[in-house]
């Protein structure tokens, strides 16, 4: 429980764009100040302004791009826009979403000595308080690694660890799991419950899921459109009054994943995986190339069905997209992948599977959400009129919630939109079998029930297969016909 | 005492000026004594591997004879004794022709990249790149923001190399045709990397580097007395030798 009653942060009438002559304010008028110790959650549907507001509360926008049309931001009472960059790391540091883009150095233990080099600790003091930070934190053996050779919840372990040892007041975390799997999900948990008990800090964090906080968080706060406060004083006791309030939000609450779709039949088989190992390299470096290599799947026989979804389970690292990438022979395998009763040649193959990746911004081919979509639509239904193209494409944006964006480029929208923008792009296309990786990433629940439903009116019009991996147990049992879990090497099947 | 030990910016400045003095000088034999000598000082004063040494030496050792070749067919003078000449009548007619012409300069012309060479792979293989930025920063006052700036960009290349990789992946699977030389995955890598070198640049903000603030440094490099003798003996040995 909160100690003491006194505002860390306080925003007053912000109001903030992007561009100077944007008609939309991303913060529009918001008043909030949040309380010193425990944790707090804000909450929000995707694109709400969450990140923005997180990055406004740093001074890290709009000094980094935007406009601030009006407001002021205190940090302890003090105005964050008299302060230098330094001075505000005293206060506050944050913690992003993407594990990779974090870090400017290669090991740990020089990271942090740069965040210290920061905030002008003298280089006496350095080792003994990293030495100190990982001891308390129990992350020794992460210190001199290499730090792109972690998975991604140790590379949050670590960006955690970096504002641990700096000691600043408070922290903020912008959707700390959005890219890392249920394991790293729990170990972070702890680290940060470790973080509350020793050193009382205030921790903020961003997130669309309350699951994983329920059990730790002080407060929660839901934010509507423009940054806008619904609802505060949220707690574990009241929570269930506010369920209809995260309805017509769209935010996931506990039990809000439930299976509306009977289980379909899976007599066909979409794809035959017959005696199936693949072998990755693990590593870089070309040099030594048979002793990087690391056995990913084990001679596995699974059959995938027709015309229904199937989900795979697994921790990150596991083999989940790899099969993927063999099943589209991007990589080299043993044993068989059949698809019917032909064989497909490579130029076949991307005619008759289409894949969503967990990076979605990849896969734009043109500067234009509306032209995305005609794209794929002209693409796969040659000699289609203009106009009939223009108004399925607004169909099929006004669905997927995309409409309003229709004249943006792709790269300017949020994560959640732009993975929503490619799943879209790729069932304009007259795929039978669909993969997808990790589809509903960072998405809130209103895009991803969007998704899985118009997944779900495809496989019932179309009879559309679609594969896709994920870390979300409850998504999986609530929307798919067979499950799979990766384990020791093998696809074992699950019940549902 | 190894190479590695030296301060990569004094080392840095005697390389650079030991290629300039080389470039106004045309003696072949003082071109073949520093390639060689940068080898061995590489085999035996430092950690350099031997295969590191031979991959980076073969295009320029393929340069080197391109520029030979050259100097031999297309310069102007003659070098050669028609006397000298006479005496090689084992050679065939088209290479005696050749090098009636200029032999001379071909040599001064390959060896001159040979030399150059050398002197790059001495500094290349026998320094650590942050050791190298660190120095720029002590010894030649550069801005801690270029600094880190670089060093965050080189640490992002394995990231980058596996995004293009995915790139060329997802639009193939778009349906698109994506060739050796296709633009469209660069692009889309492009467009990638500027966003991350903002999400880079406000995440180091957040730990609170501001790029002209006063700071403090865990290890500062020095010049030595070993520095200076270093490059007082490498310039000083070529001084000579003109």
């Amino acid at each position: 429980m909160r100690k003491e009653e006194f505002p860390v942060l306080q925003l007053e009438h912000v109001t903030f764009r992007y561009y100077e002559n944007a008609k939309r304010n991303i913060l529009d008028d918001v008043s909030l100040s949040i309380l010193a110790g425990g944790i707090t959650v804000l909450m929000g549907s995707s694109g709400c302004g969450k990140s923005t507001l997180a990055a406004v509360s740093c001074g890290l926008l709009p000094e980094n791009g935007g406009y601030l049309e009006q407001g002021e931001i205190l940090l302890y009472g003090k105005n964050l826009a008299e302060m230098n960059q330094s001075r505000r790391a005293a206060y506050v540091t944050m913690m992003f979403q993407n594990p990779d883009l974090q870090f400017c150095m290669d090991t740990l233990r020089k990271e942090m000595q740069f965040c210290l080099e920061n905030i002008c600790v003298p280089s006496s003091e350095m080792d003994s308080r990293i030495e100190k930070a990982v001891r308390e934190l129990g992350v020794e053996e992460l210190l001199d690694k290499k730090l792109h050779s972690l998975s991604g919840g140790e590379k949050q372990k670590a960006a955690l660890c970096c504002l641990y040892v700096m000691e600043s007041k408070c922290m903020i975390l912008d959707e700390p799991f959005a890219n890392i799997d249920e394991e790293g999900t729990r170990e972070l948990i702890q680290l940060l419950t470790k973080m509350k008990k020793l050193r009382n800090q205030t921790i903020i964090v961003i997130d669309h899921r309350m699951k994983h906080w329920l059990d730790i968080v002080d407060e929660m706060i839901l934010l509507g459109e423009g940054g806008k406060v619904l609802a505060r004083g949220i707690t574990r006791e009241n929570i269930e009054e506010c369920y209809p309030l995260f309805q017509k939000e769209g935010v996931f609450y506990p039990g809000v994943c439930q299976r509306t779709t009977p289980v379909r039949n899976m007599e066909m088989a979409a794809c035959h995986l017959d005696q199936v190992s693949i072998l990755v390299e693990a590593g870089r470096g070309r040099w030594k190339r048979k002793d990087r290599r690391r056995q990913l799947l084990h001679q596995v026989n699974v059959r995938f069905p027709k015309g229904a979804m199937t989900a795979i389970l697994g921790p990150s690292g596991c083999g989940k997209t790899t099969l993927f990438l063999a099943m589209l022979r991007q990589i080299s395998y043993e044993g068989n992948i059949q698809f019917g009763e032909k064989a497909w040649t490579k130029k076949e193959q991307f005619q008759h599977m289409g894949i969503v990746f967990q990076n979605p911004a990849n896969q734009f081919i043109t500067q234009n959400v509306r032209q995305e979509v005609e794209s794929s639509i002209m693409q796969w239904n040659p000699g289609i009129k203009d106009e009939e193209c223009a108004c399925l494409a607004d169909r099929m944006m006004e669905e997927y919630g995309l409409l309003r964006f229709h004249r943006y480029s792709p790269y300017m929208l949020s994560q959640g939109q732009q993975r929503r923008l490619a799943v879209l792009s790729v069932l304009a296309g007259k795929q039978n079998i669909l993969l997808l990786d990790e589809p509903t990433y960072g998405q809130d629940y209103r895009s991803t029930t969007a998704i899985m439903e118009q997944l779900t009116e495809k496989i019932q019009k179309d009879g559309l297969t679609v594969i896709f991996t994920t870390h979300d147990e409850e998504l999986a049992h609530a929307w798919a016909d067979k499950i799979y879990r990766v384990q020791e090497q093998k696809l074992q099947e699950e019940m549902i | 005492m190894k190479l590695e030990k030296l301060n990569p910016s004094v080392k840095a400045a005697t390389v650079l000026c030991s290629v300039i003095m080389l470039s106004f000088q045309y003696n072949i034999t003082l071109n073949l004594t520093v390639f060689f000598s940068c080898l061995l000082l590489l085999l035996f004063f430092s950690n350099a591997r031997i295969k590191h040494i031979i991959v980076i030496l073969a295009p320029a050792l393929l340069a080197a004879f391109g520029m030979f070749m050259m100097g031999l067919y297309y310069a102007k003078g003659n070098s050669i004794t028609s006397a000298e000449l006479t005496e090689l009548s084992a050679v065939p007619y088209a290479v005696r022709a050749a090098m009636s012409t200029n032999l001379k300069s071909a040599l001064q012309l390959g060896t001159r990249i040979l030399s150059y060479a050398g002197l790059g792979i001495l500094f290349a293989l026998s320094t650590d790149g942050e050791e190298f930025i660190s120095s720029l920063m002590h010894q030649c006052h550069l801005s801690p923001k270029f600094a880190y700036g670089i060093l965050a960009a080189f640490h992002l290349m394995p990231s980058m190399v596996r995004e293009f990789s995915q790139a060329r992946l997802a639009l193939r699977t778009r349906g698109m045709h994506v060739g050796p030389f296709s633009l469209k995955p660069v692009f889309a890598m492009l467009v990638n990397s500027i966003r991350w070198s903002e999400s880079m640049a406000m995440a180091m903000e957040s730990k609170g580097f501001a790029g002209n603030e006063p700071r403090t440094f865990y290890s500062v490099t020095k010049v030595h007395w070993y520095d200076l003798v270093f490059s007082v003996v490498c310039i000083g040995s070529i001084l000579i030798f003109i």
